[in-house]
């Protein structure tokens, strides 16, 4: 397994990475959790000062 | 037991003295860009031993990214971390070394430079000594940021703080891997890198490009996800973006290094590498210029009213220009006209002048007034004036070096029908000369803006409202000409 892995780096690498990177950006995007997400980005309005 | 509704008591000392630090600096990095500009025009300049251009050219890199940006970066990220946070700044003893040690490392790095002691790794020229007390400095930095987001009343980790974190902690592994060296002893500045030949040229532009993205980058778009939104009142535009834009900036960027080294010993397919995920980054940054930018939406003529959000959209615009062109010059046809041309020098400044500088006087112009508890800046019409006098600086300089680059990779490459060169180096150097000139002009009017700022800081800082004393004076005008038609 190692050896394959070795031999392979680079694809194994690319898709390991690649997949992480789709995972994360589904995630983000998925309709559900869409006003959940969109809110934080009222984190730095709700401060105590200008 | 706190209240999360109870309000913390920010630690804004800290804040205070990085923004201080970070004008200062900008004047002195300013400065001694506009004075190497003339020193490549008139070579006559370069005076004695500690003042030619060879020694004066790393002091005025580090002093504008180092110590200029990397203080607005200590500064921003310490007043963003903790109101995002809703916490007060983790450690009160610690941060203030951050502040000394940083400092430190700074005049210690310069001193260095002028007295000719370097490792000759562009921005990564100090010695040995430096580099890891900058590590030490730069530890405290870690601890520091990840000690306050533990202590975080707010669930969410803001996006502003996954930018600065990003930004630390790639420092930090960039800075221990290009600087792996042995001293010649322990009494002396000299030290030999570990790596050597073509694998230490890869090191240092694996960490060159990315003290580009990380530091100059992702740190900075740590700063416009905070201040961009603070000062339009209006949260960024696509927070789902912003998440895409952190992931796909980090994950990519880190692999654009080779494209410094094109035509070089580098094996080829490392070349290709680095240009393949050079164009690939446009995605990302124009991704997060637009997300900016957009933040705007709905609300354009806040634009109009207000020059400090002024600058910061401007560094938008120059930050999306720049990271347009820079994929651009990594295509490795293109790269071989403007590789070694100031084709290069001028990409750098749009990025340099035009996103960081313009997006850090946006945040000092927002910060000072806040930190000092002043209602507003001492005069938004020196704001506005200070705007565009760097604007019509930036603009003078950049057109300068791209019509020089151009001149100058065109002329190194032109045969004649024997297939000799056309043109002697010194040739080419002569045709430099009235864009040297050009260049000092946009430079000479970058920092006379700068100054404009120092002017206008300084007067917010001692209370001062220029409104206040145009009122003042209209009233005792008032009062002239009452007096006057009464004796008439």
């Amino acid at each position: 397994m190692i050896d394959w892995l070795t031999a392979n780096a680079g694809v194994t690498g690319l898709m390991f990475f690649f997949t992480v990177f789709i995972f994360i950006a589904v995630w983000a995007f998925r309709p559900s959790v869409k006003e959940q997400i969109e809110d934080y980005k009222n984190i730095p309005l709700t401060g105590d000062e200008k | 037991m706190t209240n999360t509704l109870d309000k913390p008591i920010y630690n804004d000392d800290i804040v205070k003295l990085f923004t201080l630090a970070t004008v200062f600096w900008g004047v002195v990095g300013f400065a001694a860009g506009v004075f190497i500009a003339l020193q490549m025009a008139f070579p006559a300049l370069n005076i004695g031993e500690y003042l030619t251009f060879g020694r004066l050219r790393p002091l005025h890199t580090s002093a504008v990214i180092f110590a200029f940006g990397g203080n607005a970066l200590f500064a921003t990220s310490y007043y963003s971390v903790q109101r995002t946070c809703r916490t007060r700044l983790w450690s009160d003893g610690l941060s203030k070394f951050t502040f000394w040690g940083y400092q430190f490392f700074i005049v210690i790095a310069a001193i260095g430079y002028v007295t000719g002691v370097t490792q000759a790794k562009e921005y990564a020229e100090p010695e040995w000594y430096a580099d890891l007390w900058l590590t030490i400095v730069w530890v405290a930095y870690l601890i520091i940021f990840l000690m306050t987001l533990k202590n975080r009343r707010e669930p969410h980790i803001y996006v502003g703080n996954w930018f600065f974190l990003a930004f630390i902690v790639t420092v930090a592994v960039l800075h221990l891997a290009n600087n792996v060296s042995i001293p010649v002893s322990l009494t002396d500045t000299k030290s030999y890198p570990l790596w050597g030949g073509v694998q230490s040229a890869l090191i240092q532009w694996w960490y060159g490009h990315n003290a580009v993205g990380f530091f100059l980058t992702a740190g900075f778009l740590g700063i416009m996800y905070y201040f961009v939104p603070k000062r339009a009142e209006r949260p960024v535009y696509s927070y789902r973006l912003s998440i895409l834009h952190f992931w796909s900036l980090i994950f990519i960027y880190i692999w654009a290094g080779p494209h410094h080294l094109h035509y070089t010993a580098l094996p080829d397919w490392a070349q290709t590498l680095g240009a393949t995920f050079s164009i690939m980054l446009w995605m990302p940054s124009w991704g997060g210029m637009i997300n900016g930018m957009m933040t705007l939406s709905g609300a354009w003529h806040k634009l109009r009213e207000d020059p400090v959000l002024r600058f910061m959209i401007i560094s938008l615009a120059f930050y999306g220009m720049s990271t347009f062109e820079g994929p651009l010059m990594s295509i490795k046809t293109v790269n071989a006209l403007s590789h070694y041309t100031d084709w290069t020098i001028g990409h750098v400044h749009s990025g340099a002048l035009g996103w960081v500088a313009f997006i850090t006087f946006g945040a000092v112009y927002h910060l000072v007034p806040a930190l000092w508890k002043r209602n507003e800046l001492y005069s938004m019409r020196l704001v506005n004036m200070h705007l565009w006098i760097a604007t019509t600086g930036i603009v003078l300089y950049i057109a300068a070096m791209w019509v020089s680059g151009i001149l100058q990779g065109l002329m190194w490459r032109k045969y004649d029908s024997m297939g000799f060169l056309e043109h002697s180096f010194v040739e080419t150097v002569m045709a430099m000369h009235p864009f040297y000139l050009i260049r000092v002009g946009g430079g000479l009017l970058f920092l006379i803006g700068a100054l404009i700022m120092v002017y206008n800081i300084y007067r917010t800082i001692k209370g001062d409202y220029e409104h206040a004393e145009i009122k003042t004076a209209d009233k005792k005008s008032d009062a002239t000409n009452t007096q006057e038609v009464a004796h008439a």
